[in-house]
Parts: structure tokens; C-alpha cells; sequence
């Protein structure tokens, strides 16, 4: 096991400098090869076939996985059972409804959208699964599934040509001309595990303008056969802010629905609401076994995924230590 | 303050947009784009200060803004009382001066007359004198100078168009008479009319008395419009060698912009049609409508010719009056000439006068020669002229009738000559000449004398006025007659003065100063004394090409044909000691009624003089008193065909022109204001202030908002 090595701030990379890489994969090796690297243990060095324990032989069983040698002393057939003997499924869930388009496409150049920062998340996070051999799937949903590449360990490219492809396919508007409109998770995370043949890594990347308690239980199907579910709220520093200063008319991106808005009025109880909201979805999601995170568009992604993925490994490994006490 | 347009007081509905925008709006300036409203919505939205109004001064500059802008719209204007006009304190002296010309009938610019000469009237106070005057052709005061307000209305009221020509001189200059024999301290004159531009000639001189005030009325409002078609001239003219065909052509004239086509000219004679010819009348042109030949009844036929368009082209033809033309046409009568010839007369003594008369048909002249011997009463009968050629007239009771003849109308030619004896017209004849008739002048010896003066206002040498019209200068006179004039009124003829107590008129002199042609009136009639020969055989003005024409004239004039006019002008006074052949024959003498077309009868105690203005359009007749009517004489009196041309002076040119007028000696304070509502409104031009004042307010209404968004946000 690799010890996690802090990365030092001056090799964080800044969401614009990653928006002008233009290749996905590039952008990804740079985040994961470059920076969190030491994180996870390397497929390399075999960490991974780490014995986990022994277990009768059942018909069915592969004999070549018979621990011949304890056959030899105890003239019985045991099978023997390593911690990752077998790579796992890692699929990850962007939503690309319309309000995940804020950022830089709407409100001007310079700074990364929602989406396109989902988009590197995920790259990354694919990359990082690739590279230790996991099969990588990608489904992107708005208001129904739009994508759906299904975990294969060959489908890292494919992954990252969809998710390339995703920004001007969440540009235009739903392929029958309306507005594609707020994601319905909860019948689509039932529809997108019941795809799904073995327990999986699944990733949910979205803005979440959605009730706490329904996020729950859109979870819960995926939950409840046995997925192992990580939740990224991905939020604009406006919209976390709410910076606006001038009376305006404002248009939802999901409904189109307008409203006349005066910010200077509104704007400390939005944002108590939002960190309120963004609270109750922590509460609520750890309570349920979910991991959540919540990014910052306008903080580096690398450094993000850091935080992230030490806080994960950590509670990981509690988690395995209390599992096999 | 009035307006123009005061339905633009709606557009102060606008005033609640800023209302608007200030309570409902003004938030709603940008658009922008959020991810979710979710959080937004769970917000109250309820804002006590959204319902407040924001930066009332700069509501207020909006509203004023707007206001302004309605406001100009309406074309407001200040009507400024008469008296503010006149300036100065004390009673007003106004003459009121009303167009009454046919032109002033288009469309509703009488109406407007009448109502603008009833505010004037209306702005006289209890001290105030007002005088209305009616003015075409010629002006009339139809009230005296009044305090009576109904005096002057009624007079106002009854004043009706006529059928005559504008002329603008004959107004100022009895307005100005009225106001210099007023003692009131404060004059003013207000013409109202559609200022025709033909009405006023630069010529007119028109001069107020100091402090006059002049107020124009534009009664054709902002109508420029000069489009009219009208029948301006009938010609008749008759076929060669027939007495009674004709040929009847009229001249269509359009001064509009547009052709006028499908018009109908229409040739009526005693009341029946003759024809009916379609013509296209060119825009600001004229044509020609040829009607063909006719038979003319005898006696006198009235004619009319006159047009419609297909369908009516309206405000292309304003004036409907002058749609119409009519003329009256006879039978060519002629002049009857008798010509005496001494017994033992030259050889072709007459012959020259007799080929020159009988060249022409316009008129005619039917001549006769008879010897003196064999002259009788019953030769006079019908006759125009009588030529004594080198002869001494019938004395003692023989010449009655010729004296009668002469003073009845008939007219007398004397060649003196050679062969007349210098007593041969004494007795009871000598009171009949101009003068006596003396000695044989014999000018062979310098090559014979020639004509040095004559008298080219006379109607027998008018015709040779103008240049290159004959030229008498080129005839030698060998011989001729020494004529005495009895009171020799030359020199006093030739400075414009008529020797009226002989009625001796010297027409021409040779150049020694001898009379060559003297005219003597005895009664209706004349004497015209010729102190040569009228053949070759004293002079050659037998062979000069101004002989044929100085004996046609000599021969109308002697003979008083003054040709039967086929029309006259309205506004034009018949004078029927000049138009004998108005007056039937056989009533020579004894009352006559003069029928105008309205009806109204004019008595005249003679035919034989009398002065007949005539106004109004259509046929007159003139018959004996006590006649029925149709059987006089008929005479056509058309519109002045000027009136027809709409073409408008500016009043301020009038104005101007009055200014020169007014300078000589009189320094005429004018002043010209528009009275009518357009016109003030026109000449104020509130509307361009207020909404200069609008985009003032507007610029700051900008710079403030902007300064005030800038702070807010």
C-alpha cells in the first residue's frame, strides 16, 4: 500500500488551464499521473492479489483457484479468495440537464461550466479506474438517458469520446427540440441499476437542484443491490454566492421560467438556503453510506479530487477494517 | 391657448408608462440566466419598497417628458385678442375687406370668409367702428363705418360671391380713404381673401395712414392647390364668303398637374345641342375644341359652350363657374356705305375707295356709289356711312333727312378735294363741320407734304400705334385743302384735352401744321372732314399699303361699327352709346330695361346712352321698356378668365408691397397676422419649442438614470 503524499498547492492545476487542454484523456493523465498519484495502491505491484481468505470448494468453482498446497495438509478443497481478485465496475453518472451548462458557456469565457468541470471529474476519475484495471462505464442523463456505455475494460476511450462529445450535445437542446428540463433521478437511477449485471462503483456527478430526501431515495435502488455510490455536487461560486447586483429578470435554465429578481434583497437568504441545502445533502447522503462531496467550479480540480479521494481512502479502509472485524 | 389638434391629449395616456416602469418594471431590465430558481422561489418575494415609487424626480422628468410631447402634438397656439394685435389704447377705426371674386366660391373659402369677417366684427369694442367692404373687380362699402354689430353681420351675411375678378388696389384704396377720414386713434384693416396672386400688381400703389394695422385672412387655409379647367375663349370664326356659317372653336384650359381626360366639351346654341366632342386637356396646358361649322339663325343666337369631366375630378377642377362659356353670335350685318360722286367726276375718282371696301369681312362692307344728282332719302336707309367724294351735300329741305341721318348715329365723310367749292357746306351744314374748308395748298414744288401728326389714340389710327403697323410717313401729299378748324383743338387734342365745345377733333395734320383729318360730332353722329383726295390723284396714299387699313378704320369709325362682341367680361360697364348695335333698330330712342341673368332689371330713360355695369355671368337683354322678355338684344358676359388662375401671393409679398406703397410719405405701420387657426399655429410654431423642451428633458431623464443605476448597482 502506497502512503498518500500531500500535493503541494503550486501543482494544483486551475480549472482554466485544464479548459484549454483540449485532449480529455491528456487532462485526465495530467490530474491523475501528475498529482494524485499514491492515492490508490498501484496495479503494478500486486497489492491486489492480496489473500482475503479461504473458502470451500464448491461445485462450479474454478479448480485452478484450489489452494492445492492446503489440500496437501488437510486433504480438503479450499478455494482461496484474494481482496481484488477480480477488477470492478466503475460507472459514472453525469447529469447534463440544462443548469449544469452554467458557467462559462452561459456567463461568458474563462471559467468552466458545471458540466465541463463534471466532465474532467469523471475523465478523471475513469482514468484513475482504468489504470487499475476496473471496467469504466459512463451514463449521461438530463431528463431521461441520453449516454450509456456499459462497464467494459476497454471502454476508457469510449468514455472519454463521450464525455468529449458532451458538451455540444448539452449545448443544443433535447433531440426534440425542448427544453431537456430538470433529471427525474429517481426512475433513472432504477432503470440505470437494473443495467447493471454485478455491483458496481457508481459516481453521480450533478448540481442536485433536487430535495435532499429525494436524492435519497433515488439512491436507494442503486443502494440497495449492493453499489458502492459516491455523489459530487458540482455548484458555481454564483451560485453559491449569489454576486448579482442589478435588478433583473431571472431565467431558470432547467424550466425557463422567469423571474423578476431584485439580488440585493435576496440575497442572504439564498444563500443560507443553498448551504443549507448543500448541508442536508451531506447529512442525509452519509447517513445512507453515500459518499458526497461538493466542488467548487472555481477551485482546482486536482486539488478537489484530493481532498476527496484521501478523505474516501480513509473511510474505506475503517470501513473494510470494521467489515472484517 | 387653443389647439389644433386637440385629440393628441390622448397620447397623455403615455404618462403611465413610467408609472409603469417605476412600480411593475423597473426590475425587469436584464435577463438573466440562473441554473434553478428552486431557492429563489422558497424566498417571500413580497418588497414593500418595490411598490414605493423610486427617484421621483426622475418619474416627474419622464411624465413632464411625455406631456410635453402630447402637448406639441395638439399644435397649440395663442389667439392674441384684435385689440393686442392693434397695439396702442383707444377706440378702433376697422374696415373690414371681404373677397366677393368667383374664385373665392371653391370649396368652403366663402364660408371661411364669413366667418373670419364675423371675428373681427365680434372683436369690436363699445367705441370701435367697423366699415365692410366687398371687393372683386372693384370695391364697395357695403355698410358705413358702424358701431352696430348686427348691421354688420347682416351686411355680412348677405354679401354672396360674384361672378367678377380679384383686384386688390380698389380695396386698400377706399380702406385707406376710410381710415384717414376717421378721427379714431387706432386704424386697421383686415383683408380677407384667397390671395390671388394675378389680383395685385407691384404697380398699385396704396398708401395707409401712420399707425395702420393690417390683418390678413388666408382663407384658403393651407390649400395651394391651383387646379382648375375652364372654358377661357370662344372664337367664332365665320366662313369665307358666307354670311351666316361659322365655325365655333373653344379653348380648354388646365392649370392643375394632372391631364384631365374624358372631358366632354359641349357646343349649345339657342339652348340645343350642336355637338359634343371628347378632349383630353394636358396637364398645365390647354387644347382646343373645333366644333364644326354651323348655321347661324338670324338675329342673334346665344351661345354657350361648356364641358364636364368623366367621372368629376373634384379638387382638379375648383372652380365650376368657369366651366361655362357663353357668347352671343349673329348673321354678319356689316356696314352699308354709300358713296356720292359729283356728276362730272375723274375718271375712277371712287375707284380706290370702293376696291378697299370691298376687300374684308370683318366686317363686311357693302357699298354703293350714287351720283349727287341722283341721290334720295331712301339711300340713307340702313346706311352706316355716307362718303361725300369731292361733293357738296343736298341743302335746304333735301338735306333734312341727311342731317337726321347724321345725328341719329349715321356717320359723314367729306372729301374736300378738288372739285368741292369752299361754300358748298355753308348754310344750314356750317354748323355740322369742324371748320371752314379753304384754299388749295400746292406742294409741287418741294415734292409734296406729308403726314407729320396724327393722332394714334384715335380709334380710326390705333391700329398703326404699335411699330411696324403702317407707316403714313412714306405718302406725299401734292395738294390739299387748307381746313380751318372753327376752335382749332390741336395743340389742346394733342395734350390730352377735347375741345368739347365744338366737338372739332383734329385726327391728323400734314406737315405744314394744316389739319389733313378732322372729326366734328353733330348728335350721335359724326363729320370726319378729309382735306385731299381719296384716290391717286393729289397724293399716293391710295398706293401705300396703309390705305386699305386707314379706310377700313375710317369706315368703322365714320360708321360707329363697333363689331358685335361675341362676349364681355364681368366687371365690365357697357357703354350704349358705344354698342348702338345692342339696341334693336327700330328702338333707336326711348327707354330701355336691362335684364341681368338674375333677373335684375336695370332702366335706362335712353338706348342712346346709359352705363350698364355688368356683374354677373350669363346672357343680359336689353329690349324697349315695356317688352317681353326675348325680345331684345342679347349680350354674354363671362368670368374674367385671370380668375382662374389660383396661382397665390404670399400675403407676406402683399404685404411687403403695401410696405413700399405706405413708404411714400405715409409710413404705414402694417403688420400681418393669420387669423385662422392654421395659420397662427403655422406662424407660432409652439410645437417646435415644446419639443425641443421634450428632448432637453429626455437627455436628462438619460444622464440621470444612468448615473442612478450606476449608484444603485
Amino acid at each position: 500500500m502506497t502512503s498518500l503524499q500531500p500535493t503541494a498547492p503550486t501543482r494544483l492545476i486551475d480549472p482554466a488551464v485544464l479548459a484549454r487542454i483540449g485532449d480529455l484523456e491528456l487532462a485526465a493523465r495530467v490530474v491523475v499521473e501528475g498529482v494524485i498519484n499514491g492515492l490508490h495502491r498501484s496495479p503494478h505491484l500486486g497489492s491486489s492479489m492480496d489473500f482475503a481468505e479461504h473458502r470451500a470448494y464448491m461445485p462450479g468453482d474454478d479448480i485452478r483457484r484450489i489452494d492445492w498446497k492446503l489440500f496437501a495438509r488437510s486433504d480438503r478443497h479450499f478455494v482461496k479468495e484474494f481482496e481484488a481478485d477480480t477488477n470492478t465496475n466503475f460507472t459514472v453518472l453525469v447529469d447534463c440537464s440544462p443548469s449544469m451548462q452554467y458557467g462559462g458557456s452561459v456567463e461568458g469565457a474563462g471559467t468552466l461550466s458545471k458540466l465541463d468541470y463534471a466532465r474532467y471529474l469523471a475523465a478523471c476519475l475513469t482514468y484513475l479506474a482504468s489504470t487499475q484495471r476496473d471496467r469504466v462505464g459512463l451514463v449521461t442523463f438530463d431528463s431521461e438517458i441520453r449516454d450509456y456505455v456499459p462497464p467494459s475494460a476497454k471502454h476508457l476511450n469510449v468514455v472519454l469520446h463521450t464525455l468529449d462529445r458532451l458538451v455540444a450535445s448539452a449545448d443544443s437542446a433535447a433531440p426534440n427540440g425542448t427544453r431537456a428540463g430538470p433529471p427525474a433521478l429517481a426512475a433513472l437511477t432504477q432503470r440505470i441499476g437494473e443495467s447493471f449485471r454485478r455491483r458496481s462503483m457508481v459516481l453521480l456527478i450533478s448540481d442536485f437542484y433536487e430535495e435532499p430526501r429525494a436524492v435519497v431515495d433515488a439512491l436507494a435502488y442503486l443502494r440497495g443491490k449492493g453499489n458502492d455510490l459516491m455523489v459530487f455536487h458540482v455548484l458555481d461560486r454564483r451560485e453559491l454566492e449569489f454576486p448579482f447586483t442589478d435588478s433583473a429578470n431571472f431565467v431558470d435554465l432547467e424550466t425557463g421560467e422567469r423571474m423578476p429578481v431584485i439580488p440585493d434583497y435576496l440575497r442572504a437568504q439564498y444563500r443560507a438556503l443553498v448551504a443549507e441545502h448543500v448541508a442536508s445533502l451531506s447529512r442525509v447522503l452519509g447517513e445512507n453510506h453515500v459518499d458526497y462531496a461538493m466542488f467548487d467550479t472555481s477551485q482546482p480540480l486536482d486539488h478537489a479530487l484530493f481532498r476527496f479521494l484521501s478523505g474516501r481512502e480513509g473511510m474505506r479502509q475503517s470501513r473494510f477494517r470494521s467489515a472484517r472485524v | 391657448m387653443s389647439f389644433l389638434a386637440p385629440l393628441f391629449f390622448a397620447g397623455l395616456a403615455a404618462l403611465s408608462v413610467p408609472l409603469i416602469i417605476h412600480l411593475i418594471n423597473r426590475e425587469r431590465r436584464e435577463v438573466v440566466h440562473f441554473p434553478s430558481l428552486m431557492f429563489l422561489q422558497r424566498i417571500p418575494y413580497r418588497s414593500v419598497r418595490r411598490q414605493k415609487l423610486r427617484h421621483i424626480l426622475l418619474l416627474t422628468l419622464r411624465c413632464l417628458a411625455l406631456a410635453i410631447v402630447a402637448l406639441a402634438f395638439t399644435r397649440p397656439f395663442v389667439r392674441r385678442q384684435a385689440s393686442a394685435r392693434a397695439g396702442g389704447a383707444g377706440a378702433r377705426e376697422l374696415v373690414v375687406l371681404i373677397d366677393r371674386s368667383y374664385s373665392i366660391g371653391a370649396a368652403d373659402r366663402w364660408t371661411r370668409a364669413q366667418s373670419a369677417a364675423r371675428r373681427a366684427v365680434s372683436g369690436l369694442g363699445p367705441t370701435d367702428r367697423a366699415t365692410i367692404v366687398a371687393f372683386d373687380n372693384q370695391a364697395t362699402a357695403v355698410t358705413p363705418p358702424t358701431q352696430d354689430a348686427a348691421t354688420l353681420n347682416a351686411a355680412i351675411g348677405a354679401l354672396r360671391p360674384g361672378s367678377e375678378a380679384t383686384r386688390y388696389a380698389p380695396p386698400l384704396k377706399l380702406a385707406s380713404q376710410i381710415l384717414a377720414g376717421s378721427n379714431l386713434p387706432r386704424r386697421e384693416v383686415v383683408l380677407i381673401s384667397d390671395f390671388q396672386r394675378l389680383g395685385w400688381s407691384v404697380r398699385d400703389e396704396i398708401s395707409f395712414p401712420s399707425g395702420t394695422t393690417i390683418t390678413n385672412v388666408d382663407v384658403a387655409g393651407g390649400d395651394t392647390s391651383v387646379a382648375d379647367a375652364a372654358v377661357a375663349d370662344v372664337t367664332v370664326q365665320r366662313n369665307e364668303g358666307v354670311r351666316d356659317r361659322a365655325t365655333i372653336a373653344a379653348r380648354l384650359t388646365n392649370t392643375g398637374a394632372a391631364p384631365l381626360a374624358n372631358v366632354d366639351a359641349t357646343l349649345e346654341l339657342n339652348g340645343r345641342v350642336a355637338e359634343t366632342k371628347r378632349v383630353v386637356i394636358p396637364a398645365r396646358g390647354a387644347t382646343q375644341v373645333r366644333f364644326a361649322p354651323i348655321a347661324i339663325p338670324s338675329g342673334t343666337s346665344a351661345g354657350l359652350v361648356r364641358f364636364a369631366v368623366t367621372p368629376p375630378v373634384g379638387r382638379a377642377n375648383q372652380l365650376a363657374a368657369d366651366d361655362r362659356y357663353y357668347f352671343t353670335i349673329a348673321p354678319d350685318a356689316g356696314v352699308s356705305v354709300l358713296v356720292v360722286e359729283p356728276s362730272a367726276s375723274r375718271s375712277n375718282q371712287s375707284l380706290y375707295l370702293t376696291r378697299a371696301l370691298a376687300i374684308g369681312d370683318r366686317p363686311s362692307f357693302r357699298v354703293d356709289v350714287r351720283k349727287v344728282g341722283g341721290l334720295a332719302p331712301a339711300d340713307l336707309e340702313g346706311r352706316s356711312l355716307v362718303i361725300f367724294d369731292e361733293v357738296a351735300p343736298p341743302a335746304g329741305d333735301g338735306g333734312a333727312p341727311l342731317r337726321d341721318f347724321v345725328s341719329g348715329g349715321g356717320g359723314v365723310l367729306l372729301v374736300a378735294g378738288d372739285q368741292l367749292p369752299a361754300s358748298a357746306w355753308g348754310g344750314e351744314w356750317s354748323a355740322a363741320l369742324p371748320g371752314a374748308i379753304g384754299s388749295v395748298v400746292d406742294r409741287t414744288g418741294d415734292a409734296g407734304g406729308t403726314l407729320a401728326w396724327i393722332d394714334y389714340d384715335h380709334p380710326v389710327f390705333d391700329v398703326f400705334n404699335a411699330p411696324r403697323s403702317g407707316d403714313f410717313a412714306t405718302a406725299r401729299f401734292l395738294r390739299y385743302r387748307r381746313l380751318t378748324v372753327n376752335t382749332d383743338s390741336g395743340p389742346r387734342r394733342a395734350a390730352g384735352v377735347a375741345d368739347t365745345a365744338s366737338g372739332a377733333h383734329v385726327l391728323a395734320r400734314f406737315d405744314d401744321g394744316t389739319p389733313a383729318l378732322v372729326e366734328h360730332r353733330v348728335g350721335r353722329g359724326k363729320v370726319l372732314v378729309w382735306a385731299s383726295t381719296l384716290d391717286a390723284y393729289w397724293n399716293d396714299l391710295a398706293l401705300q399699303p396703309v390705305f386699305l387699313p386707314f379706310v377700313h378704320q375710317l369706315a368703322k369709325y365714320a360708321g360707329r361699327y363697333s363689331g358685335a362682341r361675341a362676349s364681355f367680361t364681368a366687371g365690365e360697364v357697357l357703354d350704349l352709346s358705344r354698342h348702338g348695335e345692342l339696341v334693336a333698330s327700330g328702338q333707336r330712342t326711348g327707354p330701355v330695361v336691362v335684364e341681368a341673368p338674375s333677373g335684375a332689371k336695370t332702366r335706362l330713360s335712353s338706348s342712346n346712352e346709359g352705363l350698364v355695369p355688368l356683374h354677373e355671368q350669363g346672357f343680359y337683354e336689353i329690349r324697349p321698356d315695356g317688352a317681353g322678355r326675348g325680345m331684345g338684344q342679347r349680350l354674354a358676359v363671362n368670368l374674367d378668365p385671370a380668375e382662374a388662375n389660383l396661382a397665390r401671393i404670399d400675403p407676406e409679398e402683399l404685404r411687403a408691397s403695401v410696405l413700399a406703397g405706405a413708404g411714400n410719405g405715409f409710413a404705414g405701420a402694417v403688420s400681418v397676422d393669420a387669423p385662422t387657426r392654421e395659420d397662427t399655429e403655422r406662424r407660432q410654431t409652439i410645437w417646435w419649442y415644446l419639443l425641443a423642451l421634450a428632448g432637453v428633458l429626455f437627455a436628462t431623464e438619460t444622464l440621470m438614470s444612468n448615473r442612478l443605476s450606476r449608484r444603485t448597482g
